[in-house]
């Protein structure tokens, strides 16, 4: 029987894809390839305990891939936030995408679905404001959370160039905001007091979780290879995503800012390193377009409703929930 | 007269049971027009964006509560309140914010119509309607000819045409400027950018001169400096867009720079520093533009269709059409300055 694998199913989006693909293909056709264990609740899944992390994992993973005849790899184990431990998250990122890969190919392996960020194009004022597929990705050089998945798309894309039998899709999602997510993102969203560069305002990108996952469901429908942008339908500015959520902003000067920001990273105070300002001062906006045309996928909410989701989901006595979502913008 | 009388002598049925059900019957009716009413107004609450109270509403909150009841929720409100007094909760794709164009734009018409008595001739070259890229010789430190040029087709164009004006990198990076001009409806200089509002049928203004424009000395002025890359000319060819040349007289002598100091300007990340005689002498006096009397002239547009696809990717024909572009413009300056008796009069 054809499986279906995933990688990172304890992470959010991972755990979201992974009750979605239990649901439409049912408990028998998944398999789990995480260091957790899958929810006791979804009965039938098969688990198999993998570290990517480990030297041996390329030769683990292909035994696991033929003994169970896997034919669709799903590959999210990605860290959505930075991480102190930058040895620890590119072993994962960089070596870990390397390993799966590799294993992959031997096995055979026919379709696999990587999860990227959009923040891979890294934020700059000379972007263009719709990023397409097309363009070069160069991450900002102060924010090296964000290289290894970079590095992650080369190992994937060098794989499929080298294995044309083996489709590769990789997938940049925009940063994830709606219920039940948790990132530092949304960590923003729960503070009181939010410092903010002062004199920018830059476009923002928020994807729903529900288009997130059926971005991923678009693409192992299709088979489609390459990249694809799965963005939001529209963009929002910084300062209306804060004060529809009512924080108080306090404006920093940016030189000041970004010490500011990499001293209280490295306390261990902040969610991000000071490299992350660069991507809440300049617009590192991506184009849906190619998703649209080619895969069919047209995401069901914008930023603003994905923001206003989380704001209920998280804040239900400030923000009455709306009933249906289209009654959200009206 | 009392109520439950009269209301009995009108009654149809005289029988005891039914009487005493009636005012039941109504009461339970009232409740459940008044059931429905909470309903409806319940769905609407719930279907509204959230409400921000109005400026001077929370403004009073905080001054009538004497300041005892200042806490982080009501300063979040206030804020909230200030931001939302000048922006719209809904952007355009670019970032066209219209609640803030509409707040700025009595200071532009200002200037357009008092300060700088801006004249507009050759309107009609514009299009009515389909894609068309007009393009400009830069100057004046800050690019006010921009907001003029856009406000010359909004006032004069029958068809009330929205230009969108390329800006500068350099503007897309300086605080306060770059989100401001974003709102304000211009985008960043980059061919993507470009190609897709003219795809779409829309107006382009851009300044091939950039920076070497806008920080021109003011021995150098009008005299146009070389028309970048050709990239304008690239960009008309791709979407068979018509190039429209456009002179602006009187721009050059708003901010004259009779010096430069770049390396004051280079560590804070402008490409240049000038020193005019206002600024940095008079201090914010120095950003106060000279009112000097302004000509906008639009030319016969150059066409670009019917060049093939390869079009783009022959320098020699890009280079042909970005000097006829530059010919005409320093053309028609020329001719405007021979003409021109007073800097301040026209």
């Amino acid at each position: 029987m054809a499986r279906l694998a995933i990688t990172g199913a304890s992470s959010f989006i991972g755990a979201r894809l992974l009750r979605r693909l239990v649901e439409a293909r049912g408990a028998e056709a998944v398999l789990v390839l995480d260091v957790a264990p899958p929810p006791s609740a979804l009965h039938g899944v098969h688990y198999h305990q993998v570290d990517l992390t480990l030297p041996e994992a390329d030769r683990r993973l292909l035994e696991i891939l033929r003994d169970e005849e896997v034919d669709t790899v799903v590959h999210t184990a990605f860290f959505t936030d930075p991480r102190r431990d930058a040895a620890y998250s590119h072993e994962l990122e960089s070596i870990g995408t390397l390993n799966l890969m590799a294993a992959c190919a031997s096995a055979g392996v026919a379709h696999v679905v990587q999860r990227s960020f959009t923040a891979v194009y890294g934020a700059r004022g000379q972007n263009p404001n719709f990023l397409t597929e097309e363009h070069t990705p160069r991450p900002n050089e102060r924010f090296w959370w964000i290289k290894d998945k970079l590095e992650a798309e080369v190992h994937a894309l060098a794989f499929a160039r080298r294995y044309p039998r083996m489709a590769v899709t990789v997938l940049r999602l925009a940063p994830l905001i709606g219920p039940g997510v948790y990132t530092f993102y949304t960590r923003i969203f729960a503070k009181r007091v939010v410092s903010v560069v002062m004199g920018y305002d830059p476009l923002l990108q928020f994807l729903h979780p529900d288009d997130a996952v059926a971005g991923f469901d678009a693409v192992l429908a299709r088979r489609a290879q390459g990249i694809f942008n799965v963005v939001p339908r529209r963009a929002m500015t910084l300062l209306t995503a804060l004060h529809l959520a009512e924080k108080v902003t306090v404006p920093v000067p940016h030189p000041l800012a970004s010490a500011l920001a990499d001293a209280l990273w490295s306390a261990g105070l902040s969610d991000a390193p000071g490299g992350f300002l660069d991507y809440v001062r300049f617009l590192f906006v991506a184009d849906g377009a190619k998703a649209r045309r080619e895969l069919g996928f047209e995401a069901r909410y914008d930023s603003r409703e994905a923001l206003m989701q989380y704001l209920r989901y998280r804040y239900p006595q400030r923000y009455p929930p709306a009933t249906r979502p289209e009654e959200a913008t009206a | 007269m009392s109520g439950p009388l009269s209301r009995s002598g009108r009654a149809p049925s005289p029988r005891r049971g039914s009487r005493a059900a009636r005012p039941h019957d109504r009461e339970v009716a009232r409740l459940e027009r008044e059931l429905q009413r909470v309903r409806d107004e319940l769905r609407q609450a719930r279907s509204a964006p959230p409400r921000h109270d109005g400026l001077l509403v929370s403004l009073a909150r905080v001054v009538q509560s004497g300041f005892r009841g200042l806490s982080w929720e009501s300063l979040a409100r206030l804020q909230a309140a200030l931001y939302f007094a000048w922006h719209a909760e809904d952007v355009d794709e670019f970032g066209h914010d219209p609640v803030f164009a509409d707040t700025i734009a009595p200071f532009f018409e200002f200037l357009y119509s008092t300060w700088w008595r801006v004249e507009a001739d050759g309107i009609q070259n514009l299009p009515d309607q389909g894609p068309a890229l007009v393009v400009a010789n830069h100057s004046g430190v800050l690019p006010y000819d921009g907001a003029m040029i856009k406000l010359a087709i909004r006032h004069q164009h029958p068809a009330r045409r929205e230009c969108r004006m390329l800006m500068l990198d350099m503007f897309a990076l300086l605080p306060f400027l770059a989100p401001a001009l974003t709102k304000h409806g211009e985008i960043r200089a980059n061919p993507d950018n470009a190609e897709r509002v003219l795809a779409s049928g829309g107006l382009v203004g851009v300044f091939p001169e950039g920076i070497k424009g806008v920080g021109k000395r003011f021995k150098d002025r009008y005299r146009l400096a070389r028309f970048g890359r050709g990239g304008f000319v690239r960009i008309a060819l791709r979407t068979g867009a018509p190039i429209i040349p456009c002179a602006v007289v009187g721009a050059e002598e708003i901010h004259p720079i009779i010096a430069r100091a770049d390396w004051i300007g280079r560590p804070l990340g402008f490409p240049y520093f000038p020193l005019t005689p206002t600024f940095p002498w008079l201090g914010p006096l120095g950003f106060v533009p000279l009112p000097s009397k302004w000509s906008i002239e639009f030319a016969d547009p150059i066409p670009t269709e019917g060049y093939g696809e390869e079009a783009a990717d022959d320098p020699i024909l890009v280079n042909r059409i970005s000097e006829e572009t530059r010919r005409t413009i320093q053309k028609i300056i020329d001719g405007r300055l021979a003409r021109r008796r007073s800097v301040w009069f026209g």
